[in-house]
C-alpha cells in the first residue's frame, strides 16, 4: 500500500498534465506544441515511473509525437472494414502522420474492467462520448475537471466501458 | 441567411440530448478557424509557380524497388531524432497568444495544487513542501525573489514550460520570457501560503524530478 501512495502523486500529476494539454487546446486550437510538450512530460514520467495507464488515456495519445488526439482537432476518425465482421477504426494525428488502428469488437473486455484485476470497489463508467466533448469546455473545464480528478485519480483503476464499443455506436 | 443559421448556437434542450455545450462566440470562432486552417493547408504544398518553372524531362525509366514495406514497420515506432527535428516548442505563436488565455491554465493548477495538499496549511508546511517538491508547476504564477542577475529580479508570470535549465513564463505584457533556473529564487503563491524556490537546486527536467528523490548537498543559498 505504501507503494500505491507514492505513485499517487505521480498520477495526479500526468492526470493534470493531460487536463493541461486540453484546455491549453481549449483556449487557442492553433498552437499544438504546447499541448504536444505537456502530453510529452506525461509520458517521460510515466516511462520513468514505469506507471499503467489506463488504454483510454493511452488510445487519445499519439505513440510517435505525443500530441492529444481529439477527433476533428489533431486527429482524423475514419472507419474501415476488412471482412464482412470485423471493422476498423483508424485515428490518423494530423500533425505527424501517424495512423493508429483499434478492432471494433463490443464484446472485448479490457484487462483493467475484468472483476480480477479490480482490487477496489468499482466506479461509475464514464459514457465514452461526453468524455470526448470534456476538453472543448473551458468554463465547464474548471469545475468538470475537479470531478474528473476525482475519478480518473487512479487511472489505473478507472472502469469504462470499452471504447472500441462506443466507437462503433 | 444560411451563414447566420449556421452560427446560431445549439438550442438549450437539444445541447442536453447530445451531451454537448455550446461555446461563446469568440472561441467558437478560433476554434472554427484553426479547423479549417488544419483542413485546407494541402494546396501550400504544391506551389503552383514552383511546379510550373521546374518540369523535370524524363529520360530514361527505371522502376524503384519497393522494398519499404519492411522497414516501415520498424521506423513507425521510431521517435526521437525526428521529432526534435519538427521542434516541439512553440515559437513564435506567444505574440499571437495573449495573457488572458492562460488564465484558466492557471485556474486548473490551483485546483491540482489542493487537491495534492489536502486541504490548505494543515500546520505542517513540512508536508506540503515534500509534495510540492514532486508537483507540476505548469501554469503557476512565479515570480523571482532574489537573483544574482538583478534584472531577472521581479519579473512575474504564468510558467508555460519548464525545461532543463530554464523557466518559461509568459508576463502580464504579453511577453514570453526565458528565465535560467540557476542562481535564482522563485516564490510560488498557493492562497496565502507562499513558498520559496532555489532555482540552483531544481535543474533537472520536469519530469525527472518527479522520479528523483532529492538530497540536501551544499549550502543553500543564491
Amino acid at each position: 500500500m505504501a507503494g500505491q501512495l507514492k505513485d499517487k502523486e505521480a498520477y495526479q500529476r500526468m492526470n493534470y498534465l493531460y487536463q493541461a494539454a486540453h484546455c491549453v487546446l481549449s483556449q487557442n486550437p492553433e498552437n499544438m506544441e504546447l499541448a504536444r510538450f505537456y502530453c510529452f512530460t506525461q509520458r517521460t514520467i510515466a516511462r520513468r515511473l514505469v506507471l499503467r495507464q489506463d488504454p483510454s488515456v493511452k488510445r487519445t495519445l499519439c505513440k510517435k509525437c505525443c500530441s492529444p488526439l481529439i477527433p476533428g482537432v489533431t486527429a482524423t476518425t475514419r472507419q474501415r472494414r476488412k471482412n464482412r465482421k470485423t471493422s476498423f477504426t483508424v485515428m490518423r494525428c494530423l500533425s505527424c502522420g501517424q495512423s493508429k488502428t483499434l478492432l471494433n469488437n463490443p464484446d472485448y473486455c479490457l484487462w483493467v474492467d475484468r472483476p480480477e484485476a479490480q482490487l477496489e470497489q468499482q466506479k461509475q463508467p464514464d459514457p465514452g462520448p461526453s468524455a470526448k466533448k470534456q476538453p472543448k469546455n473551458p468554463k465547464s473545464g474548471g469545475s468538470a475537471s475537479s470531478q474528473s480528478a476525482a475519478s480518473t485519480q487512479q487511472q489505473r483503476k478507472q472502469k469504462q466501458q470499452p471504447s472500441s464499443g462506443n466507437k462503433k455506436d | 441567411m444560411e451563414e447566420a443559421l449556421v452560427r446560431a448556437a445549439i438550442p438549450r434542450d437539444l445541447g442536453k440530448v447530445l451531451g454537448v455545450e455550446s461555446q461563446t462566440k469568440s472561441k467558437a470562432e478560433a476554434f472554427t478557424q484553426a479547423f479549417l486552417k488544419n483542413s485546407i493547408h494541402q494546396p501550400t504544398r504544391h506551389d503552383l509557380k514552383s511546379m510550373l518553372s521546374h518540369k523535370a524531362v524524363i529520360l530514361g525509366y527505371t522502376r524503384p524497388k519497393k522494398d519499404k514495406s519492411k522497414r516501415n514497420s520498424k521506423r513507425a515506432k521510431g521517435l526521437n531524432a525526428r521529432q526534435k527535428r519538427e521542434i516541439k516548442v512553440f515559437q513564435i505563436k506567444p505574440e499571437h497568444q495573449r495573457y488572458e488565455l492562460f488564465l484558466p491554465l492557471h485556474g486548473l493548477w490551483r485546483q491540482y495544487i489542493i487537491d495534492l495538499c489536502s486541504g490548505l496549511k494543515p500546520t505542517s508546511p513540512q508536508f506540503v513542501q515534500q509534495k510540492l517538491l514532486k508537483a507540476d508547476f505548469h501554469g503557476a504564477i512565479i515570480t523571482v525573489v532574489r537573483s544574482k542577475c538583478p534584472s531577472y529580479v521581479g519579473m512575474t508570470g504564468i510558467l508555460v514550460q519548464e525545461f532543463k535549465h530554464v523557466f518559461k513564463i509568459i508576463t502580464k505584457e504579453d511577453k514570453l520570457k526565458v528565465i535560467p533556473k540557476r542562481n535564482s529564487i522563485f516564490e510560488v503563491e498557493i492562497n496565502g501560503f507562499i513558498s520559496h524556490i532555489y532555482g540552483s537546486k531544481f535543474e533537472q527536467r520536469a519530469s525527472e524530478r518527479s522520479a528523483k528523490k532529492f538530497k540536501v548537498r551544499g549550502t543553500i543559498d543564491l
